[in-house]
C-alpha cells in the first residue's frame, strides 16, 4: 500500500510518501530526517498519542493541575482516558512529574502533573 | 516616586523574559530584575498544557507548564531578581520604568531594558463581523485560560473561525471535553496552523475544516444561536449562492495575535508595519540605544524553543551593553526579497554567526532560500516544504556577510 502521511513528530511537519504491506513499513521519502520512519510506523500500525489534560486540586493555589499519559497511549483509547481522569481528584502540593493515576485502565501509561501546584491553608 | 537602579530590566515574564534575565545574570549582569504583571511565571506556556514544546532545545516533547517550570528553575539557580503582581505602565528612551504593584507605584531606572511583553489575541471587533452582539464569542486563548486554568467549560457546540494553532489545539481539547466541534472555517486556501496540529487535532476526531470559508453574520439574542458560513473567492468576496447556516452555541475566533508593543510605542521604538513587532539588528537591539526585543512582542512565534533561543541572545547583549554602553553597529542591511514576508534581524554589524528568522508568503513545495549580498550568492539551501506557518532558521557564518552593503532573501524555485 501506498500514502501521503505528515509527520507529526516536530513542528516541521514533513509530507512524507510511505509505502507498506500488511506486516512492515517498507519505504518512507520526503522526510527531512530519520524520526520520521518510527513515527510513520506507528502512524500506520499502531497510531497513539500523549494525552493532555487537566485535574481539580484540592487546597491548591488554582482549582486545576495540568497532567499527561508520560506515554503515548493507543489513538482510539484517548476517549476512556479522558472519561477515567473525569473522575479524578487530587490534593496540594503538587510537583511536575508527580504520579496521578498509576498504569491508567492498564495501557502501561501513567497519568503525571505537568505543573507545580502550591498549597494554600 | 521611589526609584531604584538596575543593570537590566526585562518586562514580561514568560519564556522569552525567563531566558532573557537568566542569560543577562549569566552574561555578568549584576543587578537584573525580571517584572511580571501576572501572579505567576511562565506565561502563555501556564495555560498551553498540551504538548509538543521543546524539542529543538530538549531534544524532546513535552508540555508548555513543564517546559515553563525548567526556565523558571534556571532562574533560581542563577539567582536572578524576579517580581510578580507588577505592571510596567511606562517605559522612556532613558530607559526609565514607571511600575505599579499593589505596594503603588515606583520608578526603576535601568542600564538596559529587555522587552519580552508576548502577544494578545486579534478578536471580533478586530474583524467586523456584523450580526448582534450574544454571549458565546470568545477568543481561543480565553477558551483555552478558562479550560484549562479555571475549570469553566465555555460551550457545547462550537463553530471555529480561523485555522490559527491555539484555534486547532482547543477543537481538540473541546472534543475530548464532550463538546461538539461542528468544523474550523479558514478565510485562507490553505490552514495558517502547523500542519501536525491539523492532523493531530482535526483529522483525529474528524472535524472538517472549511478552506476559503468564513463568517459572514453571527446570529442570536442573548446568546449565540448559529453562524452564516460562506465561501470567499479569490479576491475575498463572498461567492453568491454559498451561504448556509450552521447552527451552535459558541463561536470561538483564532484568528491571530498581535504582538503587545504598546510600550515600546511609548519609548520610541520603531515598529515593523510587518511583524508589528520592533526593528531590531543582531544584537536584538531595537532603534533606541540599551532597548532590546524578543519572543512574540518581536514576531509571532509558533515554536517556543525558537522564544528561548533569540531570548537568550537579546539577555547577552543587554547585559554587554549595560556594562559597556554601547555596542557595535550594524552598517549591512537585511531585505526580504521574492518570496519572502519578512526577515529578522532587519540589519546586522557582521561581527558573528548570525541566526536569520523568516517566513514564506505562500505555501509551496520544493523550494531554495537563496541568500544574496551585493549581487553574489552567499548561502543557498533548499526546502522540501515552505509555509507560512513554519518559520524557516538559517544560520549564517560571519565571514559570508559583505563589510556593508545590504544582504537579500528570497524563496524562490
Ligand atoms: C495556544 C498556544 C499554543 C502554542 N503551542 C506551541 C507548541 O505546541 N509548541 C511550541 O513550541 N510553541 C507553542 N506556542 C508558542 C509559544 O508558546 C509562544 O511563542 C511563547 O510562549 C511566547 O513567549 P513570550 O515570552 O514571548 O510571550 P508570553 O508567554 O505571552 O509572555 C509574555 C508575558 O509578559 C507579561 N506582560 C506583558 N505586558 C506586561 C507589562 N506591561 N508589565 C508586566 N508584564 C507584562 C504577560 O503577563 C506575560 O506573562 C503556542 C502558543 C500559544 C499561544
Amino acid at each position: 500500500m501506498k500514502g501521503e502521511l505528515i509527520c507529526a513528530v516536530c513542528p516541521v511537519g514533513c509530507h512524507v510518501t510511505a509505502e507498506w504491506n500488511e506486516t512492515d513499513l517498507l519505504d518512507v521519502q520526503q522526510a527531512a530526517c530519520k524520526l520520521a520512519w518510527p513515527y510513520i510506523r506507528s502512524e500506520i500500525f499502531d497510531p497513539r498519542r500523549v494525552v493532555t489534560s487537566s485535574v481539580p486540586v484540592v487546597g491548591g493555589e488554582i482549582p486545576l493541575v495540568s497532567v499527561k499519559t508520560d506515554s503515548p497511549v493507543p489513538k482510539d483509547r484517548m476517549r476512556d482516558v479522558m472519561q477515567s481522569l473525569a473522575q479524578v481528584t487530587v490534593q496540594a502540593p503538587v510537583n511536575v512529574g508527580d504520579v496521578v493515576v498509576s498504569n491508567i485502565l492498564g495501557l502501561g501509561a501513567n497519568i503525571r502533573a505537568t505543573k507545580r501546584i502550591k498549597k494554600v491553608s | 516616586m521611589h526609584t531604584t537602579e538596575v543593570d537590566v530590566a526585562v518586562i514580561g515574564g514568560g519564556p522569552a523574559g525567563l531566558a532573557a534575565v537568566t542569560s543577562a545574570k549569566n552574561a555578568g549582569a549584576e543587578r537584573v530584575l525580571l517584572i511580571e504583571r501576572d501572579e505567576r511565571l511562565g506565561g502563555i506556556l501556564n495555560q498551553c498544557i498540551h504538548d509538543g514544546f521543546g524539542t529543538k532545545v530538549l531534544g524532546e516533547s513535552i508540555t508548555g507548564p513543564e517546559y515553563a517550570q525548567i526556565y523558571i528553575d534556571k532562574l533560581q539557580e542563577a539567582k536572578a531578581d524576579f517580581c510578580l503582581n507588577t505592571m510596567v505602565l511606562d517605559l522612556t528612551p532613558e530607559k526609565v520604568l514607571t511600575v505599579c504593584s499593589a505596594e503603588g507605584m515606583r520608578r526603576i531606572k535601568a542600564g538596559a531594558v529587555v522587552l519580552a511583553m508576548g502577544c494578545r489575541e486579534r478578536t471580533r471587533g478586530a474583524l467586523g463581523i456584523p450580526g448582534p452582539r450574544p454571549a458565546g464569542v470568545y477568543t481561543a486563548g480565553v477558551v483555552q485560560n478558562y479550560m484549562n486554568l479555571r475549570n469553566i467549560m465555555v460551550g457545547r457546540q462550537v463553530v471555529i473561525l480561523g485555522s490559527g494553532d491555539i484555534g486547532l489545539i482547543m477543537a481538540r481539547r473541546l472534543t475530548l471535553e464532550g463538546a461538539k466541534v461542528e468544523c474550523v472555517a479558514e478565510i485562507l486556501p490553505y490552514p495558517s496552523g502547523l500542519a501536525r496540529n491539523v492532523v493531530q487535532c482535526l483529522e483525529d476526531f474528524g472535524i472538517p475544516l472549511y478552506l476559503s470559508t468564513t463568517v459572514t453574520r453571527i446570529h442570536g439574542t442573548g446568546r449565540v444561536k448559529g453562524v452564516t458560513l460562506a465561501q470567499v473567492g479569490p479576491k475575498w468576496g463572498v461567492k453568491s449562492g454559498s451561504q448556509r447556516f450552521v447552527e451552535c452555541d459558541t463561536l470561538m475566533l483564532s484568528v491571530g495575535l498581535i504582538p503587545e508593543n504598546e510600550l515600546s510605542k511609548k519609548a520610541g521604538v520603531a515598529l515593523s508595519p510587518v511583524t508589528g513587532g520592533a526593528i531590531v539588528d543582531d544584537w536584538f537591539q531595537t532603534s533606541v540605544p540599551g532597548i532590546f526585543s524578543c519572543g512574540n512582542v518581536l514576531h509571532v512565534h509558533d515554536v517556543v524553543d525558537y522564544v528561548t533561543l533569540e531570548a537568550e541572545a537579546a539577555g547577552r547583549s543587554a547585559a554587554r551593553y549595560a556594562a559597556a554602553g554601547s555596542l557595535p553597529s550594524s552598517p549591512i542591511k537585511v531585505k526580504p526579497g521574492q518570496g519572502v514576508r519578512y526577515v529578522l534581524p532587519y540589519q546586522i554589524s557582521g561581527e558573528d554567526a548570525v541566526e536569520f528568522s523568516l517566513r514564506a508568503l505562500a505555501p509551496e513545495k520544493d523550494r531554495h532560500v537563496v541568500f544574496r549580498s551585493n549581487g553574489q550568492v552567499i548561502r543557498k539551501m533548499r526546502e522540501l516544504m515552505v509555509a507560512p506557518a513554519q518559520m524557516i532558521r538559517v544560520k549564517l557564518r560571519a565571514d559570508r556577510f559583505p563589510k556593508e552593503g545590504e544582504i537579500t532573501v528570497e524563496v524562490t524555485e
